[in-house]
């Protein structure tokens, strides 16, 4: 596996690598030692995005993508019919010195397959991030994978060294992990992770009782689901996100479009991945988080699936169609917020501005407020900004025409053109 | 009468004639940075040059952030080196807007001058912040004396020098040097706006800019630095999921001006 060349091993690596789709490298503000190399920065630094669109800010690598267990939707797989290669644990640090020097990333992000053992594998990852934080001083961003199942004391080493962990979860309910990864039982994915949340919780008020305490993972730890490999709904994905959210404070949950491509009789024939299904669940995913939403309110029994030709807070809204129009000169910020195309930093500047002037049509265009969905919700000093009286259909008609329909999305395509802090809003 | 005041073209230089202006009490004014046409033509009342002065700069920074804030100021100096057109003006008027009103002029977001700032500022801000993610640092060989201007070869240390260059739209040289002094703390290095034939350089933990500054030849990268970029491209090909496959979407992410630069993009081959 070794004998290689490390060009070549670096292609399969790399290839085995890149179906994981966490990719921030945002969110930690660990001081690195001084003297050292690197840094972090609170916000997010996208370095290139490839051919599909989707950021690179990290050297996404596996430590080996050989594996002993044969899960039904990785490439990874046992039972899977590809090359296989490994780094040694010095390799990995000299090409993450060297791609970090010039600029190329923001820092290593690291998994791996499962070799001998749980335990032995953690070790091997270990044993990369230690070099890298106590042999080069380096200060960048580190994000280790936990190997489900390994030992409690090396889940706690990593997250001493790393500035994220994550364990992913993959599959939203104990009877598809059961299905098609029925080497990780779900015991062995949720154990770790309460136990890292536990660890950050306690890292956290030791830190704020004395700054010298050691930090635990600063930027906190993230999972990964895939979707569309098994028949969950989105009410359940959704209501699962937001108890890890709101119950192990998780940091990010990713969603995975599943990429068909193995002939493993478990998983579903689907043509290409469920993408825009993808899209909309970052899109409620979003509201979660930054907009106030509980999952209940946008999905529930009747309505288990997110629509398809909507984002979900425009949904929302139409269901709601009492709420609104509402008055943007008076009504709370956290109304604001639900209003279809105000996004945080909007809602921001037009609770600013208000109080120096009464703000029109024209003054929000001003603040750069997008008014194109947001007219149909809004007065402006009394005066209705949607031309039409609001009523469902209609409005619908109107929100749904003047958008044609892409024909690709991708979860980056939640952004703005750019990668500047609103990627960190991701404006609604 | 519109006062006129010739300054060097440089921030401190620009707020050396904010204060010579606010001094003269002038409420009309322009500011012309070297080579620039006076707009006013028979209206002007002759014009004055500005001696860049760090000490009046400092205290006239001083000034506006007590009466201001510190935010503000910011504002204003990423407004000011979007370079736009008639950008002086617009911030002269925002100053003087800000010593008169206070802090509530960052409040004051849909009224001019302050929303045309803002936006200016943000536009710079965001440019700058791209910039941190598409810096392209190579390992070069230092190059001999006299290349670099002279200044920048003399007593070389053993460490390869990292060379970057770029071109941006506006001049975010000032704002994006301290963030590569933090993270490539043990190494020179230097960023060469092309643009603007200036240089952020930085050695032994401190960095200042140089301008005026052109290549003589091509610079030599070390043997090291061929492996690695070949590396980092063919990771960025396999990096890609073909399935996603959406070159429009790649391609407003990364602007074709951009990819000059990029050795991922097949840049400076
Ligand atoms: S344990 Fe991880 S690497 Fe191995 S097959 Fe399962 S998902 Fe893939």
């Amino acid at each position: 596996m070794n004998s290689l060349p490390f060009e070549r091993r670096l292609e399969i690596l790399a290839d085995s690598a890149k179906y994981d789709v966490s990719c921030s490298s945002s969110g930690s503000n660990r001081r690195g030692a001084p003297g050292g190399v690197g840094s972090t920065t609170s916000a997010g630094v996208c370095h290139t995005w490839t051919a599909d669109g989707r950021c690179i800010s990290l050297l996404k690598i596996l430590l080996t993508n050989a594996c002993i267990f044969d899960c039904a939707y990785c490439v990874n797989r046992r039972s899977n019919d590809i090359p296989r290669a490994a780094f040694t644990p010095d390799e990995v640090v000299r090409l993450t010195m060297d791609f970090y020097r010039r600029n190329y990333i923001e820092g290593l992000f690291l998994s791996t397959g499962v070799t001998r053992s749980a335990d032995h594998t953690m070790e091997q990852l270990i044993a990369v991030v230690r070099k890298l934080r106590e042999e080069e001083r380096f200060n960048g961003y580190v994000h280790l994978k936990v190997v489900p199942g390994a030992d409690p004391l090396l889940v706690a080493e990593a997250g001493r060294y790393a500035d994220r962990v994550s364990i992913n979860i993959e599959l939203p309910t104990r009877r598809s992990l059961a299905l098609l990864a029925p080497d990780k039982p779900r015991e062995a994915v949720i154990a770790p992770m309460r136990q890292v949340s536990d660890l950050i919780a306690s890292a956290r008020a030791e830190r704020k009782k004395s700054r010298k305490a050691p930090p635990f993972a600063p930027a906190g730890q993230s999972t990964q689901l895939i979707v569309g490999a098994t028949p969950e709904s989105d009410r359940e994905i959704i209501t699962l996100s937001e108890g890890l959210y709101r119950r192990l404070d998780m940091k990010r949950v990713y969603y995975s479009a599943f990429v068909p491509g193995s002939d493993d009789r478990r998983l579903p024939a689907l043509p290409t991945p469920p993408l825009l299904r993808e899209h909309r669940l970052y899109q409620a995913d979003w509201l979660l988080r930054f907009y106030g939403f509980a999952a209940h309110e946008l999905l529930d029994e009747d309505r288990p699936n997110l629509d398809m030709g909507f984002d979900p807070k425009s949904d929302w809204a139409v269901r709601h169609l009492d709420l609104f129009p509402v008055e943007v000169n008076l009504v709370d910020y956290e109304v604001l917020l639900r209003v279809p195309g105000i996004g945080v930093r909007s809602a921001q500047r037009i609770v600013a501005a208000r109080r120096h002037a009464r703000l029109g049509e024209a003054e929000l265009k001003r603040l750069g407020v997008v008014l194109k969905r947001a007219r149909y919700f809004l007065t402006a000093g009394g005066r209705y900004l949607g031309g039409i009286r609001l009523d469902g259909a209609g409005l619908v008609a109107r929100l749904l025409a003047p958008e044609k329909r892409p024909a690709r999305l991708d979860q980056l395509e939640l952004f703005p053109a750019h990668a500047d802090a609103s990627a960190l809003t991701g404006e609604l | 009468m519109t006062a006129c005041y010739r300054y060097d073209g440089t921030f401190e230089g620009f707020l050396c004639a904010l204060a010579a202006c606010r001094e003269s009490g002038g409420a009309e004014a322009e500011f012309l940075r070297p080579g620039a046409e006076s707009g006013a033509g028979l209206f002007a009342a002759g014009s004055l040059d500005v001696a860049t002065e760090r000490e009046t700069a400092l205290r006239f920074r001083e000034r506006f952030v007590t009466a201001v804030s510190r935010e503000a100021f910011a504002t204003l100096r990423y407004a000011f080196h979007s370079e736009a057109a008639g950008v002086e003006q617009l911030v002269w008027r925002y100053v003087a807007l800000g010593l008169k009103k206070g802090r509530q002029v960052q409040r004051m977001l849909a009224q001019e001058p302050v929303c045309s700032v803002h936006r200016l500022s943000r536009r710079v801000a965001h440019e700058a912040h791209r910039f941190t993610g598409f810096v392209r640092f190579r390992e070069v060989a230092w190059p001999a004396d006299g290349e670099l201007g002279g200044e920048a070869g003399r007593d070389r240390p053993e460490v390869p020098l990292m060379y970057a260059r770029i071109e941006p739209d506006a001049d975010i040289l000032p704002f994006i040097a301290p963030y590569f002094r933090e993270r490539l703390g043990d190494r020179p290095w230097m960023i060469h706006d092309l643009r603007r034939s200036a240089l952020a350089l930085c050695d032994r933990g401190t960095w200042r800019l140089v301008g005026g500054v052109s290549l003589a030849g091509r610079p030599d990268y070390t043997a090291g630095e061929e492996v690695c970029s070949r590396l980092w491209r063919s990771y960025f090909q396999h990096m890609a999921i073909p399935e996603r496959h959406n070159p429009r979407l790649q391609q407003s992410l990364v602007p074709l001006r951009f990819r000059a630069h990029l050795v991922e993009f097949g840049g400076e081959e």
